[in-house]
């Protein structure tokens, strides 16, 4: 499927799988948080990569080998949850997590620039919408006044005002 | 089902340009006049029309039902709430605050969104 | 110019906001946008949806305005809505009749005075207030507004917060043992304080609000260095975005979590998470606070001595000569820390306009006055009113008069009839009953200057649903509307405070009809009158020295009993 990464559009072969779907001998597949954590031993057989998807109501320290994942989805139930976006930052800052982390679920455009700041540097936008018109999103603002996960400094911290 | 006796729903939204009070004409075109609205006696007429009016997001939002009362020909809401949304504010203010006049606002044909 | 002042940075943000919303506009007109997913995009650029047309809520830091920004007010007053504005309960100025598609110019126009609408309206934080008479007042200990104004930086466009499970309100104080910004109804609210060694610092509040649930908010942490205020609110806003509830938006607030959690709960929690990011970048530099207080040094004083026969034998003095000077000298007049000046307060609050409305002819008026009286600044209170913090007593007599004509004078700030009211069912498409005309009736009803001075400082705060918008919880005579059986009805409440002894009202008893609250409030008021011990006693002090019977008694006296009508407002 088709999705933003690092700004560009990229096509990747990245399979959600539902919960506690068997999981296939190859391919890329992103599990669900108790799948990994009690099955995570066996999948290292496999020939294909494994990531997480991290619910909303779900927490950063509950994922186990985290430094192991290639790639975490951050889910967004509805674009009006906000919890995916602390949760972001918490893995990029509080846990130093360097793997793809990745939005998924409710994903619109409007959103793109403040998961950005969060530490998300993929987006697979909801289904339906426009996702190369979507890539200017980015560009919203050159100027942001607080620390996030892109930058840890307030504004008053990199600049002479 | 039909709706209780004496009552009749009113189908009415905010126009996207303005968030004037709309309601639903028997003819499918949206008034700013409720003297003007289609009044709907049963709960499926009243829920195809709402699904129909989701489609028209292009000119209105947010499209609900209400009650009225139908007297002598005049539609008359159930609810101090929609009396004072149709009539306008019944506070004077420092300028004369003429009521815009009544408008007829063709409903955009039902068009497929992005993504819905 | 003792108001804060862009730089480049703060410009740009606020251009590329308006040219942002520009596109997502343009957008939701084509039909690419739904209106589910444009609807917090627009909430978080000030449009909000009302009962007859949007309403588009401009944001006024901690209410501070200069006479350019006032003009253009009141040049988007006459341009894009039907001639005037509204001051807020959060010292914002909204106008009601604007067109969607003509928001994206407005934008442009306050980008151009340095003003915007960002995060007014949505589940993020919102405008930070503050006491209105911040840097002038005597009693202050420290000018709140350079700490105002970083944490609105702070909070503007906050990437981590924008999705909230509900508003977000933050007020700070600079003046302990007089909060005028109602930091205990917030949902963080700051007190600059000293600590037992003469430090200074802040003492923290959460979970305080209005609403269907009033909650007085709890001190959450004694006290705190101030390079530590952002490090601190990020750990309290990060709690409450991940643990808030989003199952039920009437039990979203900071307020029920810390409800449910308990205090101490919540505070270890806030606290553990601050403890990992507390020696973060977050830590506010001593260059950052001068950068940002500079701004804010007073204004070039004169040196004057304080008048002749100042205080009571002036007074006495007009009381002879002109008796509506004299009167609005008295109430509208306020103490100033710098002898020879005054604080003057602006009451949009006559007979008959609805309180707190503005039209463009007083919004160009006060710029006017501003310029000329008071170094070019003006503040919204959040009661509704504007101010003139810095007037020279010797032109009180000149502004006095035209204000008169501008009927901004009426001469009672404090009294029954400075009322908070919040739209109401006029305008409000979450209301059940009108405010507006009840404010109204009890302004009519209440004309006599003679017997509200002799009532003396009395609040009445008028909402018209249980959203509580007008504050009638911490009225010390609240008035709220509900929905009986279709019809409006009226709840009386008493007891509430604002300030330092904080109180919520209770609920009197049974509603009443638009005629009866009013009446009711009337009743209210001469059983106070019988009762006081003295002169002195304020109204807040005799209900409390009292309680609910007498007044009980004196307003359902002829009341027959009749079903269970004490109900809860019904939403």
């Amino acid at each position: 499927m088709r999705v933003i990464k690092d700004r560009k559009i990229v096509d990747d072969a990245w399979v959600l799988l539902a919960p506690d779907a068997p999981v296939p001998e190859a391919g890329d597949v992103i599990v669900h948080l108790e799948q990994w954590n009690t099955g995570r031993e066996s999948f290292s057989g496999r020939a294909g990569k494994i990531g997480v998807l991290l619910k909303s109501h779900e927490s950063p320290e509950q994922i186990q080998a985290l430094a192991q994942l290639p790639l975490i989805a951050i889910d967004f139930p509805s674009f009006t949850d906000g919890r995916g976006y602390s949760s972001a930052r918490l893995l990029r800052e509080r846990h130093a997590y360097r793997g793809e982390l990745r939005a998924v679920g409710d994903v619109l455009r409007d959103q793109l620039f403040y998961m950005e700041r969060c530490g998300l540097d993929s987006f697979a936008l909801k289904a339906g919408k426009d996702i190369e018109g979507a890539l200017s999103a980015f560009q919203d603002f050159s100027v942001t006044y607080q620390a996030a996960a892109d930058d840890q400094r307030p504004l008053f911290r990199r600049v002479n005002r | 089902m039909a709706k209780r006796s004496g009552t009749h729903y009113v189908l009415s939204a905010q126009l996207l340009e303005t968030g004037a009070p709309a309601y639903l004409t028997a003819a499918g075109v949206w008034s700013t006049n409720l003297q003007d609205a289609h009044t709907v006696l049963t709960d499926e007429e009243r829920d195809l029309l709402l699904a129909q009016a989701e489609q028209q997001q292009r000119s209105v939002c947010d499209p609900y039902a209400f009650d009225v009362r139908v007297e002598r020909g005049a539609i008359d809401p159930l609810s101090a709430r929609e009396r004072i949304r149709a009539a306008g504010p019944s506070t004077r203010v420092r300028r004369p605050d003429p009521q815009p006049p009544a408008t007829l606002s063709r409903a955009s044909e039902p068009r497929s969104d992005a993504g819905e | 110019m003792n108001q804060y002042q862009y730089d480049a940075y703060d410009q740009q943000i606020v251009e590329e906001r308006a040219r942002q919303f520009a596109g997502q506009v343009e957008r939701r007109v084509s039909g690419e946008m739904t209106e589910n997913e444009f609807k917090p995009v627009r909430l978080q650029n000030g449009l909000y949806m009302q009962l007859h047309a949007y309403m588009f809520r401009i944001a006024v830091p901690y209410g501070v305005l200069n006479s350019r920004q006032l003009r253009k007010l009141g040049y988007l007053a006459r341009t894009y809505d039907r001639g005037y504005g509204h001051l807020t309960t959060r010292q914002n100025v909204q106008f009601n009749w604007p067109k969607l598609e003509d928001i994206p110019r407005a934008l442009e126009h306050l980008a151009e005075v340095q003003m915007h609408a960002v995060q007014t309206s949505g589940n993020c934080i919102r405008n930070v207030t503050s006491d209105p008479f911040a840097g002038v007042a005597p009693d202050e200990l420290e000018d709140p507004r350079p700490y105002c104004e970083i944490l609105r930086q702070w909070s503007t466009f906050h990437p981590e917060f924008a999705f909230l499970p509900r508003k977000f309100k933050i007020a700070v104080t600079g003046t302990p043992g007089h909060d005028r910004a109602a930091i205990r109804y917030h949902d963080i609210g700051v007190r600059i304080v000293n600590n037992e060694a003469g430090e200074r610092g802040f003492e923290i509040w959460a979970g305080g609000g209005l609403g269907r649930t009033p909650v007085i908010g709890k001190p959450i942490r004694k006290f705190i260095e101030y390079e530590h205020l952002l490090s601190y609110c990020e750990a309290i806003l990060r709690v409450y975005n991940l643990y808030g509830r989003r199952d039920n938006k009437f039990k979203a607030r900071i307020k029920i979590l810390v409800n449910e959690l308990g205090t101490e709960p919540f505070r270890l929690a806030v606290e553990a998470e601050w403890a990992l990011i507390k020696d973060s970048a977050l830590k506010l530099t001593r260059a950052e606070y001068e950068r940002v207080a500079q701004h804010f040094q007073p204004p070039p004083y004169e040196k004057l001595a304080a008048a002749p026969g100042a205080g009571g034998a002036l007074l006495a003095a007009e009381l002879g000569r002109d008796r509506d000077y004299a009167r609005w000298l008295q109430r509208n007049v306020l103490p100033h820390k710098v002898p020879g000046y005054k604080t003057v307060v602006l009451t949009a609050k006559d007979k008959d306009t609805p309180p707190g409305d503005i039209s463009d002819t007083q919004f160009d008026a006060v710029a006017d006055l501003a310029d000329r009286y008071s170094f070019g600044r003006a503040v919204v209170m959040h009661t509704q009113n504007l101010v003139l913090t810095d007037v020279k007593e010797s032109d009180l007599r000149d502004l006095h008069q035209r204000l008169v004509e501008l009927d901004l004078a009426t001469p009672n700030h404090g009294l029954l009839t400075d009322q908070i009211c919040c739209p109401g069912l006029d305008y409000c498409a979450l209301a059940n009953a009108r405010s507006i005309p009840i404010s109204l009736e009890l302004n009519r009803r209440f004309d006599d200057l003679d017997y509200l001075n002799d009532v003396g400082p009395c609040s009445i705060k008028i909402s018209g649903c249980i959203n509580a918008c007008g504050h009638h919880h911490i009225a010390n005579i609240g008035i709220l509307g509900i929905n009986k059986h279709g019809a409006e009805a009226y709840q009386l409440t008493l007891g509430g405070n604002d300030s330092d002894s904080a109180s919520i009202g209770r609920i009197l008893g049974p509603s009443f009809d638009e005629h009866g609250i009013v009446d009711a409030v009337a009743q209210v008021i001469e059983t106070y009158l019988a009762l006081r011990l003295s002169d002195d006693e304020t109204f807040l002090e005799c209900y409390r020295r009292l309680g609910d019977k007498p007044f009980k008694a004196a307003v359902y006296k002829d009341a027959t009993p009749r079903d269970d009508d004490s109900e809860q407002a019904v939403a």
